[in-house]
């Protein structure tokens, strides 16, 4: 009996401890931040002719390779990859057609950020998603986590490839300026700025042309919140944008994370104890098998 | 059961079998330096739609089958159960080895394996990513399996002392043990919690976490009854009909916990269309629940828990619809809407066998020259 006695105490320590170091909480998004802050796009894509000065700004800026097709010719890339960090897309149906614009939509409440084992990927309080290389380790759970199919890998690169993905100029913002993409484009169809500031002109532009536009701001409420927001004339979900909800992604797991780990960490120890102290059978303990 | 005299000890030939073992290991080992050197690209193929593979789905279903070692710590050191004394080592030794090759895999499987380390540095642990807590867990639960085997070879190099040790603290070791297994077999479920809307809906519920423990207790058990009757096969010795209809009725406890919450979910969240659909996830669900959950229990809770081969084959069936788990959790049921597929490279294929044919080499190496059965000395 004192030796179960002893255990059970030394088991419900040991868990104390365990949970005391385990019970700081670490947020996807920073703390005290207003998303009505954070850098921001809005994409019109009733607006956008694909003439693709967004795509190669961007190429510019982050002195990404040009990806070739079988003849040589560039650029002509299909989907976002390694060293496409974003992308014009036309949808082509019967009665109508529109461009769309693809990148990191920079979630208000990422599910890359809160996957990521080591904090590579962060939400800093500007607004940008950032990638610190120096702290992946080339897991690519970020790639799952994302609903929106966007983080790639350098699978062609033998030794440390990274993780790439737009980063929305996060050091073109530190200075003041605005996104490549969106500072190069010619008719306005990307404009950058707040986003609390975007979400009202594409509400004023919705209002104002009611028959232009379906009505809905994708990425205002979807997944939570997004920095990177679309407005369209055809429905999105012709545009490749999936239904969401409006619920942030890593809710149900952070909240799971903060129940398990605890309960787990401190419960299982105190119900061994227990079971240990309740279940003790006549002197088994004293033929250990080993 | 305690008095076992090995027949086979002296046997020290190498038999065709093991040569092949060893000359699979070999290549796997050679494949593997191949991969660190040349990269993913090169040696998988793995690609932005699947950047994860075969890998992946062996680690997620060798966990749970490796999960016999907890499970038989909890029925043996907490719960009393002396009948299983006489299966810890074994069963322990079998965690060991099948964890050793899941840290391989994940190793070879980070990208930028350099600095793998990265998941210890205490500035950058994430404690909200069920990654990070199953790479800390894992790594906790394989060196507190080194201490509980390791009076497997201390005892043949006479360390009495250090033997003496483990065995006082075992009810820590084994505990802790415990709840490490307890934490990251859960948390393999958890880590597709954040794949909400690609993980096909018949598979993901907010319940994955408790489903894969519950799948973990009766895949370990089933393991673990698969194990003992090769063993009992192979050594001649006659079945222990009271030990296997203990695993027996453990086993269907967590089946039928299992299958409740299951069906529960199917129902609650208005999915059972789905599974009347006709395609191969449809099919899939079906086939995983009837063979791998309904068949083992059929079995269990007849009259065949009693015969020497019942439990044997509950554990073959559960253990293949938890792979139907694992394979559709982890990589069918997470396809992304692209033409590209995914088959495994040469690469890919061969290091994975060549890992586990390097486990079971060590396995048999091991029972060969060990003692992984209770001496007299308890008799």
């Amino acid at each position: 009996m004192t030796l179960s006695r002893r255990d059970f105490f030394k088991a419900v320590g040991l868990a104390i401890g365990g949970a005391l170091v385990a019970a700081e909480p670490v947020l996807a998004m920073p703390e005290g931040t207003d998303p009505n802050e954070y850098a921001a796009m809005l994409y019109d894509a009733t607006v956008c002719v694909g003439c693709n000065a967004c795509t190669n700004a961007c190429r510019q800026w982050n002195k990404t390779a040009p990806v070739q097709d079988d003849r040589g010719l560039y650029d002509a890339p299909k989907e976002l990859s390694a060293d496409t960090w974003t992308l014009i897309q036309l949808y082509q149906g019967e009665n109508e057609y529109s461009f769309v614009k693809r990148q990191c939509m920079h979630c208000v409440d990422p599910a890359c950020v809160s996957g990521c084992p080591v904090h590579a990927l962060q939400k800093t309080s500007a607004g940008p998603v950032t990638y610190d290389k120096d702290r992946c380790i080339g897991c690519r759970y970020c790639m799952y986590a994302c609903p929106f199919h966007v983080p790639r890998f350098e699978w062609d690169t033998a030794q440390s490839p990274v993780i790439t993905k737009c980063t929305l100029c996060a050091d073109r913002i530190q200075d003041g300026m605005g996104t490549a993409c969106a500072e190069h484009c010619p008719t306005s169809a990307l404009i950058w700025g707040k986003r609390g500031d975007l979400i009202a002109i594409a509400e004023k532009r919705i209002a104002e042309n009611p028959t232009r536009y379906v009505d809905h701001i994708y990425g205002k409420d979807d997944a939570g919140g997004t920095s990177v927001m679309y407005l369209s004339g055809v429905p999105f979900e012709k545009l490749g944008f999936e239904e969401l909800g409006t619920r942030p992604i890593p809710e149900i797991s952070e909240g799971t994370a903060n129940i398990i780990l605890p309960g787990v960490l401190v419960g299982a120890p105190i119900l061994l104890g227990m079971i240990r102290m309740t279940a003790k059978r006549g002197g088994w303990e004293d033929t250990w098998p080993l | 059961m305690a008095a076992i005299t090995r027949s086979n000890k002296t046997n020290t030939n190498f038999s065709i079998a093991s040569w092949l073992l060893l000359a699979l290991t070999v290549l796997g080992i050679g494949l593997a330096i191949y991969r660190l050197v040349a990269g993913l690209g090169a040696t998988t193929n793995l690609s932005d739609h699947y950047p994860w593979g075969i890998w992946i789905t062996i680690d997620l279903f060798l966990i749970p089958v490796a999960g016999a070692a907890f499970t038989i710590s909890l029925l043996s050191y907490f719960l009393g159960r002396e009948d299983y004394h006489s299966i810890i080592r074994p069963a322990v030794l079998a965690g060991f080895i099948f964890y050793s090759i899941v840290g391989i895999l994940l190793f070879l499987d980070i990208g930028r394996w350099t600095q793998f380390y990265n998941i210890f540095v205490p500035g950058f642990i994430n404690l909200h990513s069920f990654l990070e807590e199953i790479s800390l867990c894992v790594t906790l639960y394989t060196i507190i399996l080194v201490l509980e085997v390791a009076p497997v070879f201390l005892e043949k190099w006479g360390y009495t002392g250090s033997i003496r040790w483990i065995e006082r603290s075992i009810f820590i070791i084994a505990g802790a043990g415990i709840v490490l297994s307890m934490l990251h077999q859960s948390s393999l479920g958890s880590l597709f919690l954040l794949m909400t809307h690609k993980l096909h809906p018949l598979w993901w519920t907010p319940a994955l976490p408790l489903l894969f423990y519950l799948q973990a207790v009766y895949t370990g058990l089933g393991a673990t009854a698969i194990a003992v009757r090769l063993i009992w096969r192979a050594l001649k010795l006659p079945v222990d009909r009271a030990l296997f209809r203990r695993i027996g009725q453990a086993m269907s406890i967590n089946l039928m916990l299992y299958a409740a919450i299951k069906v529960g979910d199917w129902m609650g969240a208005g999915e059972i269309p789905l599974l009347l659909k006709p395609d191969a996830f449809g099919f899939l669900a079906w086939f995983q629940f009837l063979i791998g959950i309904v068949l083992p229990l059929a079995i269990l809770l007849s009259k065949l828990v009693g015969h020497s081969d019942g439990p044997f084959w509950a554990g073959v069936f559960a253990l293949i619809g938890t792979f139907i788990e694992r394979l559709v959790v982890s990589w069918v049921g997470l396809a992304e809407p692209s033409p590209i597929s995914y088959i495994p490279s040469f690469t890919e294929t061969f290091i994975t066998i060549g890992m586990i044919a390097g486990g079971i080499l060590a396995y048999s190496m091991i029972a060969r020259y060990f003692k992984l059965f209770p001496s007299s000395r308890h008799s």
